[in-house]
């Protein structure tokens, strides 16, 4: 009796083990049906453009008549394209710096409007949904197009100097003065620095909030996904509405934080009116693979602003374990 | 002593079967009562914040509002108006004469068309793709599913205007498998012996780009989709096996009607975007002759209306010029507008359900 039970025990084991493995291999196989598309494209498309754009900038291109017909003749020219960029090029290293300059002007400054929008709009208000409405019209058309006719805009701002003025004929004043704020500061006794970026900041105002709406929406995500129990109970344990927000929503967003920053360093280095954008796009009508080499560069920079960015955030982020 | 009694002995002033209406204050009226709760600091304060806070955020309404007010008020002005100084915002005679010109000399309607179709097709599969790799990367295990997540990650990072000229060697000569464009034969090339195929003033090299997930911002869809996908609890789809549905029908049948508002968000930002898109536009449908010329959107910004173009001496040529060009951009986003309004609900909704943690 012993015996049978053992050799009936067996095969059901064994069986039962190969089911689970072949239902796993399975599984396995239609998540590679399912990222297929993707898979496919960079390999026959992506890869290709990808290594051919590399390919190209270690060669120079010129054109030369064979028996009469133009012909494209690809010389090798190794580094010196990556060379020629820091030591002959007169601006790519002051553009590439002026555009990082830019870049940290204005991460801080959008990550804080962004929360700041978010949290405002996550409250009980009087007319929440149209302000909602209102804030996410930059995420729909502030790009590509519309980004190039804010640059070419000559014709608001003039009648925006009007407006502020009354006269029309302020010609180019923004919308605050430094002066305004300098006699503030002075008060304060804060330096010179911050004023510059406080004014900075207060004129720039419409391309942050335009550049600014899919991180709104991301931490408008995260403030959504915070427990409403965490806050009755620090309500019930007598913490303020300013004890509440930096012990309780800026933890529970800063893995948002990490996102953002990232997102916003991506999106300002690649956003087609970024300085460094602009000039390597006029480089491309000169020499194509100058301005190619240029792009790795660039590149290369980025991806490690994109790291510093990355490990400065993540130091700060607090994880919450769901279980 | 009767007063007092007044005060604590709840009055009931209205009963029904399901509610009950009870005053605590006794004969307060409704007044006194007012001016009670107004004596307490905390309302004060809580209505300055209120105050506070809505002037705030009709200020920053304003200021994304104002340039499209400025830009429609200038829209309707004539080559007067413009030149008048004491002209600002209302124009002294109003005309329809830049509408007009922009749609009937610069065929906005054709560019419309156009637009619409290439757009439609791009955010349709772009979604699709979207939702099948996004969900894909959440949901299974399979070798490989960490290099696939950075790949997707670096065709975020890597802008295509990094590599506008290798995208247009390799479209304007379309040939699968050539990995170095020159010197090399693809597929095409070894069977026909001709070149690849030409496939600019076409919609295919978006249409290839959106199959294989790489279109703008394409990573960043992906992103979204997986992170909303790794919400959805496991259960639901073990429960679905249980009963014996496969995979994809419980995919099909089961996880996409959950996704519909993420969905609906990333149609928005995939069509929108690619409405507005003027690098594509440049790269593959940019010329001036009319045998190839697909008609676009951004056709109407850069083309200045023949009738419109100011007469020699006209002295703001240059604020008129750009006055046309805003009202090009007006016309352009007017469509994008009107769809925004029926959408933006499932924006909102979208993002807020998926949960994205970082």
């Amino acid at each position: 009796m012993e015996e049978t039970v053992v050799t009936v025990a067996q095969p059901t084991e064994k069986r039962r083990r190969r089911r689970s493995a072949s239902l796993e291999k399975r599984r396995a196989r239609a998540g590679y049906v399912f990222v297929l598309p993707f898979i496919l494209g960079v390999v026959l498309i992506y890869l290709p453009i990808l290594i051919d754009s590399i390919w190209w900038s270690f060669f120079v291109r010129s054109t030369q008549y064979v028996n009469g017909i133009p012909t494209e003749i690809y010389t090798p020219n190794y580094f010196n394209y990556y060379i020629n960029a820091f030591t002959q090029s007169p601006n790519f290293v002051t553009t590439l710096l002026a555009s990082i300059q830019e870049l940290l002007f204005e991460v801080p400054a959008i990550i804080i409007f962004a929360l700041f929008i978010a949290v405002v709009l996550n409250q009980k208000m009087l007319g929440r949904a149209a302000f909602r409405a209102i804030f996410f019209v930059p995420v729909i058309i502030a790009t590509g197009l519309m980004d190039s006719i804010n640059g070419a805009d000559i014709a608001t701002g003039q009648t925006q100097a009007g407006i502020d003025d009354g006269t029309g004929a302020a010609a180019g004043a923004g919308i605050i003065n430094a002066l305004d704020v300098q006699v503030i500061f002075q008060s304060m006794a804060i330096g010179g620095e911050l004023v510059t970026y406080v004014v900075e900041l207060v004129n720039n105002i419409y391309n942050i909030i335009n550049y600014s709406g899919v991180q709104m929406l991301i931490f408008l995500a995260g403030l959504q996904s915070i427990s409403p129990s965490i806050y009755e109970a620090c309500r019930i344990d007598g913490a303020t509405g300013w004890e509440t927000f930096w012990k309780v929503t800026f933890p529970m967003i800063s893995p948002m934080i990490l996102v953002n920053a990232v997102y916003t360093v991506i999106d300002s280095f690649t956003r087609s009116s970024n300085p460094m954008m602009v000039f390597i796009d006029g480089q491309t009508s000169v020499d194509p693979h100058y301005a190619i080499a240029m792009y790795w560069i660039y590149f290369v920079v980025v991806l490690l602003i994109i790291g510093i960015v990355a490990a400065v955030a993540s130091t700060m982020v607090f994880y919450q374990r769901k279980d | 002593m009767a007063s007092m009694n007044n005060e604590s002995t709840p009055v009931v002033k209205r009963e029904t079967k399901n509610s009950i209406s009870v005053d605590f204050e006794g004969k307060l009226t409704s007044k006194e009562r007012l001016m009670n709760k107004l004596k307490e600091s905390n309302t004060w304060i809580t209505a300055g914040v209120n105050l506070v806070r809505f002037l705030l955020m009709l200020g920053v309404s304003f200021v994304i509002l104002y340039p499209f007010l400025a830009r429609i008020a200038n829209s309707f002005m004539t080559k007067e108006d413009v030149l008048d100084a004491t002209v600002s915002l209302v124009p002294k005679n109003p005309t329809l004469e830049i509408y007009q010109a922009i749609i009937f000399e610069n065929n906005y309607f054709e560019a419309f068309l156009n637009t619409l179709l290439l757009s439609l097709m791009c955010a349709l599969v772009q979604m699709m793709v979207s939702c099948l790799v996004g969900y894909g990367l959440a949901k299974f295990k399979f070798k490989g599913n960490a290099v696939v997540m950075i790949a997707v990650i670096v065709t975020m990072v890597i802008p295509h205007s990094a590599l506008q000229t290798s995208l247009m060697k390799h479209f304007a000569a379309f040939d699968l498998a050539t990995v170095i464009s020159w010197g090399y034969p693809g597929i095409i090339e070894l069977i026909t012996g001709q070149n690849g195929l030409d496939l600019t003033f076409t919609f295919w090299p978006l249409f290839i780009l959106s199959i294989g997930g790489l279109a703008f911002k394409n990573g960043l869809y992906i992103y979204l989709m997986r992170q909303f996908f790794k919400g959805v609890p496991d259960e639901l789809e073990e429960s679905a096996y249980v009963d014996g549905s496969g995979v994809y029908r419980t995919f099909f049948q089961i996880i996409l009607p959950l996704a519909v508002p993420m969905m609906i968000t990333i149609f928005l930002f995939s069509f929108s975007w690619q409405w507005t898109d003027e690098f594509y536009h440049g790269l593959f449908f940019y010329t001036k002759d009319p045998r190839y010329q697909v008609l676009l959107m951004p056709d109407m910004y850069t083309t200045m209306p023949p009738s419109l173009i100011p007469p020699n001496g006209y002295g703001a040529t240059t604020l008129y010029t750009n006055i046309v060009q805003n009202t090009a951009g007006m016309l352009i986003i007017a469509p994008l507008i009107i769809m925004y309004l029926f959408c933006q609900r499932y924006l909102v909704e979208g993002i807020e359900r998926s949960g994205i943690v970082g």
